[in-house]
């Protein structure tokens, strides 16, 4: 049974092509019933993100693409030859491989991303929803979602932020480990600062304080944050109550500077505090870093992770590729020898009437026989269809081209006269 | 059937967990730390059989010579190792632990002879003194692990430079805190060990204490991650002294456990 996937993505078509493919969950339902009512498709699901729309079906046969992309193209409201240049067509092994690596994040626009994993089950649990999953469908999606765990769990590779932001939230989370009731100090309103600020923010902060030289941006800011707005110039108290400082202004000098920081620390105890300058020129005196229990980074040193990590990560990429090659390959077979399994069987019943039937036969013609007699008859008989059956299961099990397959299983139905 | 193949059946399975644990430092792949741990527990299995088996056949706790402590000592660093794990996933403390619990276990089997019975007149101040001490000794060894661990972070996170252990050590809060609560923790019950172990020095010689190499070992380590727990309390422990002073520390409660042989 061919598995087929026609879509378009982040590589082959632009924006405005992908956006006109795309589909809303709260269509996601209707469509499936659209596809489903295609000749030929068995089971659907479709996989629409900001960087791909997919249709990923179980058939029957693979004259069923040629529908399929028809029905894309009546869904992009655009010539059929102009889509064509933009999508693409996977079939079998392909699929497995596709999914294996879409869900991992390996074909993402930015290799590891985390999300994408859940936005596949999510599609996968849509058509699940609306028994639009036939059993090999189920089966992929099952297996997709076991792979993409496997690779994230066994490579790390989306363990480490490439954005300078998340470069910051990463080393909040190695200093304070959980970010939950910490206080931060957003100082100036740049928009690095308010990017980081806000990637800080989803991690259960408890206080946002939001410092800037015109007081009204700052309230602004604070507001967007749920924080407070403090004044610019009497910044120094919180530098004793807050954990995470972001500096972030067009100031041309040091808004804090080393003895704050003494000051600051003296009053705080075992509690450390992460200072992040994102400033060009810098607002944080650099002699901070030398203190204990303070640990400043700047920009340069941001970028500096995020580029490391984004190395690590096409490191890691390599290993993930190692991890999926070697599942599509187990699973294909898995679906080889389980496609297989109904022919096997028969064939089995088969030789075994033939074996069970000569086997009486024979023994009528020998007349009384000693039960150790018997049983060499028995065990003769016995060995003799499990070598005969030996090659042709063994094929049927290991042929994986399906049209191969489907002519080996053509050829043993003939040989041995199965219905 | 020997009592003591599940001993070097834990012994086996240790170093075989360790060496796979180590070589995880190189390759930075959590797959081996997993199976590493797997080894490990499957080592802590046996090792408790080993301890549960010393028990039965002598009647009394694994703790009245040399092979039985460390051997309990072992176990129980261990079994604080796999609560943290549990609680923090802290995968870095077992380029520590583990090697140390193999070291332990060795040190079991090379010197031999546990399974003795009961030596007579053992008392149950004696039996509390050793019980208190080796707990006591397991806390703080897994304090000056995690130790380590919060001293390597904070070098990490001050130089910039993300080193082999970057991946596998947990925040420097945790480290921090596992660290100091079991340096709190450990010292207390230890020191409550020490001043059992002075009763009944006083009670059976009528002395406070000699000055064979167990009492002198076991008093200097004492005195030694006191000086290191200050460090804590007044938040220096990231200077390089207090690195000097917690291996001293170490060093000296080895001594005291092999001191025990020598009693």
């Amino acid at each position: 049974m061919p598995l087929i996937v026609v879509g378009v993505n982040h590589r082959t078509a632009a924006v405005d092509v992908r956006e006109r493919l795309s589909i809303a969950p709260s269509r996601m339902a209707e469509t499936l019933d659209d596809l489903r009512s295609l000749d030929g498709i068995n089971g659907a699901a479709v996989l629409s993100t900001c960087n791909r729309v997919e249709a990923i079906v179980s058939a029957s046969a693979e004259d069923v693409i040629e529908p399929i992309v028809d029905w894309l193209t009546q869904r992009a409201g655009t010539a059929r030859a102009e889509l064509e240049k933009h999508v693409y067509i996977l079939r079998h092994g392909d699929v497995l491989k596709h999914l294996f690596r879409v869900a991992s994040g390996l074909d993402s626009m930015i290799v590891g991303e985390p999300q994408i994993a859940g936005q596949v089950r999510a599609a996968f649990l849509a058509s699940r929803e609306r028994g639009a999953l036939d059993s090999l469908l189920s089966q992929v999606f099952d297996q997709t979602m076991r792979v993409a765990k496997r690779v994230r769990t066994d490579t790390g590779i989306g363990e480490h932020a490439v954005s300078v932001p998340y470069a910051a939230v990463e080393l909040a989370k190695k200093i304070f480990g959980d970010l939950h009731g910490l206080q931060v100090l957003l100082i100036g309103a740049g928009d690095m600062g308010e990017l980081t600020a806000e990637h800080l923010s989803a991690f259960g902060l408890e206080q946002i304080f939001v410092a800037n030289r015109a007081h009204d941006r700052a309230i602004e800011l604070a507001e967007r944050f749920h924080g407070q707005a403090v004044k610019f110039e009497n910044v120094e108290p919180y530098l004793a109550t807050c954990d995470i400082v972001i500096a972030s202004t067009a100031a041309p000098h040091f808004v804090i500077e080393s003895d704050h920081v003494h000051r600051a620390l003296a009053t705080r105890r075992r509690r450390n505090l992460f200072l992040i300058d994102l400033s060009v020129p810098r607002n944080i005196d650099p002699s901070i870093a030398g203190i204990d229990g303070a640990y400043l980074y700047n920009i340069d040193d941001l970028q500096q992770v995020a580029d490391s990590n984004r190395e690590l990560r096409m490191q890691k990429a390599h290993e993930a590729e190692e991890i999926v090659e070697r599942e599509v390959d187990g699973f294909r077979r898995r679906l080889v020898a389980q496609d297989a399994v109904p022919t096997i069987v028969e064939l089995q019943g088969r030789l075994e009437d033939i074996r069970t039937h000569e086997l009486e036969k024979c023994l009528r013609r020998m007349g009384p026989v000693s039960a150790d007699q018997r049983a060499a008859v028995e065990q003769l008989s016995t060995q003799l269809v499990n070598k005969i059956l030996h090659y042709p299961i063994l094929q049927l099990k290991e042929a994986e081209e399906p049209a191969e397959r489907e002519t080996l299983r053509k050829t043993i139905r003939k040989i041995f006269g199965l219905r | 059937m020997s009592p003591n193949l599940t001993l070097y059946a834990a012994l086996a399975l240790y170093a075989a967990g360790t060496v796979v644990a180590l070589a995880t430092l190189f390759t930075r792949e959590k797959r081996p730390q997993h199976i590493a741990l797997g080894i490990m527990i499957a080592g802590f299995v046996a090792h408790t059989v080993w301890i549960g088996t010393i028990c039965v056949r002598t009647h009394h706790p694994p703790l009245t010579n040399l092979p039985e402590a460390a051997g309990f000592t072992a176990w129980l660093v261990f079994a604080i190792e796999l609560a943290l794990f549990i609680r923090y996933r802290v995968h870095a403390a077992s380029f520590f632990v583990y090697p140390l619990v193999l070291m332990l276990l060795t040190l079991s089997a090379v010197v031999h002879d546990p399974f003795i019975k009961t030596p007579a007149g053992i008392s149950r101040l004696f039996i509390t003194h050793v019980f208190l001490t080796t707990i006591g000794v397991a806390g703080l060894l897994i304090g000056l692990a995690f130790g380590v661990l919060a001293w390597a972070q904070d070098r990490a996170l001050k130089t910039k430079n993300r080193g082999a252990l970057w991946d596998w050590i947990p925040s420097l809060n945790v480290c921090k805190t596992v660290s100091y609560r079991a340096l709190a923790t450990g010292f207390s019950i230890y020191t409550l060990g020490i001043l059992a172990g002075i009763l009944w020095s006083y009670r059976t010689t009528a002395e406070l204490m000699d000055l064979r190499v167990k009492q002198v070992g076991a008093v200097v380590a004492w005195i030694l991650f006191a000086i290191v727990l200050q460090a804590y309390i007044n938040d220096t422990y990231r200077t390089r002294r207090t690195a000097v002073i917690g291996a001293c520390a170490f060093v000296a409660i080895m001594v005291a456990i092999l001191g025990i042989h020598h009693a």
